[in-house]
């Protein structure tokens, strides 16, 4: 039985690398360079911690910014307060998240979430 | 946010005839009522950016309010054996088996049991909460119990059983591993005191895999097993270990023994629910929930990977105890179709609540064929519903570590989604796996289907209601034939049509289906694949049971799970079953291109080759300027070539007479070849240096002036209404139509 390993992403994360940090911002539907996408794969494969999610408030229009719980049956966390309008926004407000949970360093400019 | 849960259903049958009467089965935990609306479809796609949700409501008998209760769902597989005198007979009792558990630490879980939990009272053989084999015996008031020293291992073979032996007042428990070496080893017996006498409760079924929670035929169960049984046998009488393993091991055990209560062979009747006893007694069973069948036993050595070459091998079922066949609502709504409807994708809507802030709108799809030997138009649509029913209720975002990674941005869950996590009870799609980590090779469509009907997911049935909505938009007449239909009738009620049209994404065909395109292709019939990923699962129906669909993945292709060796055959059929590819007929050779990627990143544009200006196809292209790209714009990722793509391969089939109009074959670093198109291993396998990753567009006729026309993209059908309808890709789509129901040969490919 073949299973997916969530630890198997392992791509060193280097907290000093802020021009990634910055190329995500301008770009965060991409396409990125290389490096950007290792550092992606790592953040995204595991979803580092518990994966953060987006809930569809209105198709196409609104999102609220969701965690999963990491076991069947149990219900999704939602952050109510969390709303966004844009997806790149969503993604990038998801990127601080990971990157400070990766690196330990908060990033400036946290708070572009609607 | 609206509420799309609050109240669920589903209809049945899925697939109805004018003049036949399909019903509703609906349930709601929290409302009393709500008002019905049945509704044809012609886009179920919420995306604001699209034509958005279109209806029309024909009027029915049905539309008003409609009271509403809580029908709970009991998922579980088990096999039951109603009540005879046999199963209680008095004096001592042996019960034993091979076990292979898959979740051994899940909770308390039940064997075989003669057991009523509501009275703690009969006989069970299971595991407890630590995952030791039990034997407990329950009568007038008191119970006896005996737990093995050391707990089962997961996914390895195990000799189990339990005794009562009347006469020494003991009840005994056998564990013996069938591989005791290298850690494996969890043998071990286990004695402690039991009844002299005991007489047991009347009305109570044998269960295998769970105990009854209540008497009668039918009961409710609980304490569902996860993980394989092999050849269960019960003795009337305590027998030592050896000779309980010697009944076991043996394949005909000698039903001349009056003493031989039951001895069960699963690998009788495999594609069917009964399942058979070799004993006089005749104990035949009923399975509940369709536990996953054509299963390796303890015996299988590798020397077959077939189980109908062998089936004395396959004597094993695996049951779930998340598996959801039926779900056994009672109806609540009955329609007769009217014989002047037309056929389609149709909806039972229902709304409650509507002004608050939550207001529920809910969506129980259905579809009506035009049935065999009727057609009201010279042009079908296919519903693919084998695709959506691998699909129904895919928790794979939920549940899977790939999926962000794949679709490469932040998951976006739906209000469904968001139930979904929580529900698992209403069974999940060909795409997960169950509880216990195996893959979910079933699907019916008995049970609420969230992804299949309006608002839901944005893949498959939303996507082919763009199709809906471009031929009501070019006013173009069509009848929708369904797949269960073509694997029943095959390619006679094709051949009622002068063009087919398949989906975005008609992915999954039983060989009867590819049979039935094949006949229709080369007898003059004439085919638009608008899609991508098509004609690539082998799947199976059910020999009987309506809407239900059989998929073992295997080891090869874009597999969500892997099969385990040796249990890659289809149980409804005996067929092998994976990829048509791997079974000798690629989709190449039927629709001239066969899936080679995905594609998450964004949705591209195709340029035009130089077949575009071949002078045999000028209709094809016709008011269409080759200078510019094909479908630079759509819904799905900015472009009309995206998600799941397919090229052309003569290697693989595609014919000599195909002309390959356009390509999108710079698909970046985004486009990922699917698994079964990397022979060796190297770098630069990704679109972005592989030009092997790409979408064709492709044409070729067939014999009889038959052809076929293919997108080889999933993105093409959410391209048709840019810019409001006024595009290349619907001008060639309709182009394309046109051409294929005028009756003219094509010439020129001699």
């Amino acid at each position: 039985m073949l299973v997916n390993d969530p630890e198997a992403a392992h791509w060193p994360v280097d907290p000093s690398r802020l021009d990634l940090v910055e190329e995500f911002r301008r770009k965060p539907r991409g396409p990125h360079s290389d490096a950007l996408q290792k550092l992606l794969h790592r953040m995204r494969w595991s979803g580092v911690g518990r994966r953060h999610v987006l809930i569809v408030l209105e198709p196409n229009r609104r999102w609220m910014l969701g965690r999963l719980p990491g076991r069947r049956g149990a219900p999704i966390e939602t952050f109510p307060n969390r709303v966004f309008t844009d997806l790149a926004a969503a993604e990038w407000a998801v990127f601080v998240l990971r990157w400070e949970a990766l690196t330990g360093q908060k990033l400036e400019d946290g708070s572009s979430a609607a | 946010m609206t509420d799309t849960t609050a109240v669920l259903g589903y209809a049945w049958p899925l697939v109805v005839s004018p003049g036949e009467e399909v019903a509703f089965h609906l349930s709601s935990a929290s409302l009393a009522e709500a008002e019905a609306t049945l509704l044809r479809v012609r886009c179920g796609d919420p995306d604001p950016d699209g034509p958005g949700l279109r209806f029309t409501t024909p009027g029915t008998p049905v539309d008003g309010r409609v009271a509403l209760r809580h029908q709970p769902l009991h998922p579980g597989s088990c096999a039951i054996v109603p009540d005879v005198p046999a199963l209680r007979r008095a004096g001592s009792l042996s019960a034993g088996c091979f076990l292979w558990p898959t979740a051994p630490l899940a909770g308390p879980q039940t064997i075989l049991s003669r057991w009523r939990e509501d009275r703690r009272e009969g006989w069970r053989l299971g595991l407890d909460a630590e995952g030791r084999l039990e034997f407990e015996v329950g009568a007038q008031g008191r119970s006896w119990r005996v737990t093995a020293p050391q707990p089962l291992l997961e996914r390895e073979w195990v000799f189990v059983a339990g005794v009562l032996d009347a006469e020494a007042g003991e009840i005994r428990i056998v564990q013996q591993s069938l591989d005791p070496q290298a850690g494996r080893d969890r043998s071990g017996d286990a004695t402690a005191a039991g009844p002299r006498s005991v007489s047991w409760p009347e009305a109570t079924a044998l269960v295998i895999a769970a105990q009854a929670r209540e008497g009668g035929d039918a009961p409710l169960t609980a304490a569902h097993l996860d993980g394989k049984i092999d050849r269960p046998r019960l003795y009337a009488g305590a027998l030592d270990a050896a000779a309980l393993r010697a009944l076991c091991e043996s394949l005909a055990p000698p039903p001349g023994d009056p003493d031989l209560l039951a001895a069960w062979d699963f690998s009788r009747d495999i594609p069917t629910g009964r399942v058979r006893d070799l004993s006089a007694n005749r104990l035949d069973g009923t399975l509940r929930h369709l536990p996953m069948r054509g299963m390796t036993g303890a015996n299988w050595d590798g020397s077959t990977v077939q189980w109908s070459e062998a089936p004395h091998l396959y004597g094993a079922i695996h049951f779930h105890s998340d598996d959801m066949h039926d779900a056994g609502w009672s109806p609540d709504l009955r329609l007769t179709i009217p014989e002047d409807w037309r056929s389609g994708f149709y909806a039972l809507r229902l709304r409650a609540r509507q002004g608050s802030d939550d207001p529920v709108e809910s969506f129980v799809a259905f579809f009506v064929r035009a049935p065999l030997g009727k057609p009201r138009s010279r042009l079908a649509l296919v519903a693919s519903t084998a695709t959506f029913l691998a699909y129904a209720n895919s928790a794979l975002r939920l549940d899977q570590v790939h999926a962000e990674a794949m679709l490469e941005g932040l998951l976006t869950l739906s209000r469904d989604d968001v139930y979904l996590q929580e529900h698992r009870e209403l069974g999940m799609s060909t795409y997960d796996t169950h509880s216990d980590g195996s893959g979910w090779c079933y699907s019916s469509a008995k049970r609420p289907i969230l992804n299949m009907r309006p608002r839901g997911a944005t893949f498959n049935y939303g996507n082919d209601t763009h199709i809906i909505d471009w031929l009501e938009q070019i006013g173009q007449d069509y009848d929708i034939i369904a797949d269960d239909d073509i694997d029943r009738h095959g390619a006679q009620l094709l051949a009622g049509y002068d063009c087919v049209i398949t989906g975005s994404h008609p992915e999954y065909f039983s060989r009867a289906m590819l049979d039935a395109f094949d006949a229709y292709q080369r007898g003059g019939g004439r085919h638009i694949y608008l899609g991508g990923n098509g004609f690539y699962w082998r799947i199976g129906w059910h020999p009987t049971q309506p809407h239900t669909m059989e998929i073992r993945r295997g080891m090869n292709g874009l597999r969500t799970w892997e099969g385990e060796a040796g249990e890659n055959a289809l149980s409804f059929t005996g067929e092998p079953s994976g990829l048509w590819r791997s079974n000798g007929r690629p989709p190449q050779r039927l629709v001239g291109v066969g899936f080679d990627a995905q594609v998450f990143t964004r949705s591209y544009p195709y340029r035009w080759r130089e077949e575009a200006h071949d002078p045999r196809i000028r209709w094809l292209v016709e008011g269409i300027d080759l200078e510019k790209p094909l479908g630079d714009a759509g819904l799905r990722g900015g472009g009309a070539a995206g998600l799941e793509v397919d090229r052309v391969d003569h290697t693989l089939g595609s014919p000599p007479h195909l002309l390959w109009i356009a390509t999108a074959d710079q698909l970046d670093y985004g486009g990922v070849p699917t698994l079964e198109e990397l022979r060796t291993l190297h770098r630069g396998a990704m679109g972005d240096q592989n030009a092997r990753v790409r979408a064709d567009v492709a044409f070729f006729p067939t014999a009889k002036g038959g052809a076929v026309f293919c997108t080889g993209s999933i993105a093409w059908a959410c391209a048709l209404s840019c810019n409001n309808y006024d595009n290349s890709v619907s001008r060639l789509t309709g182009n394309v139509l046109r051409r294929f129901l005028d009756p003219r040969p094509f010439e020129g490919f001699d």
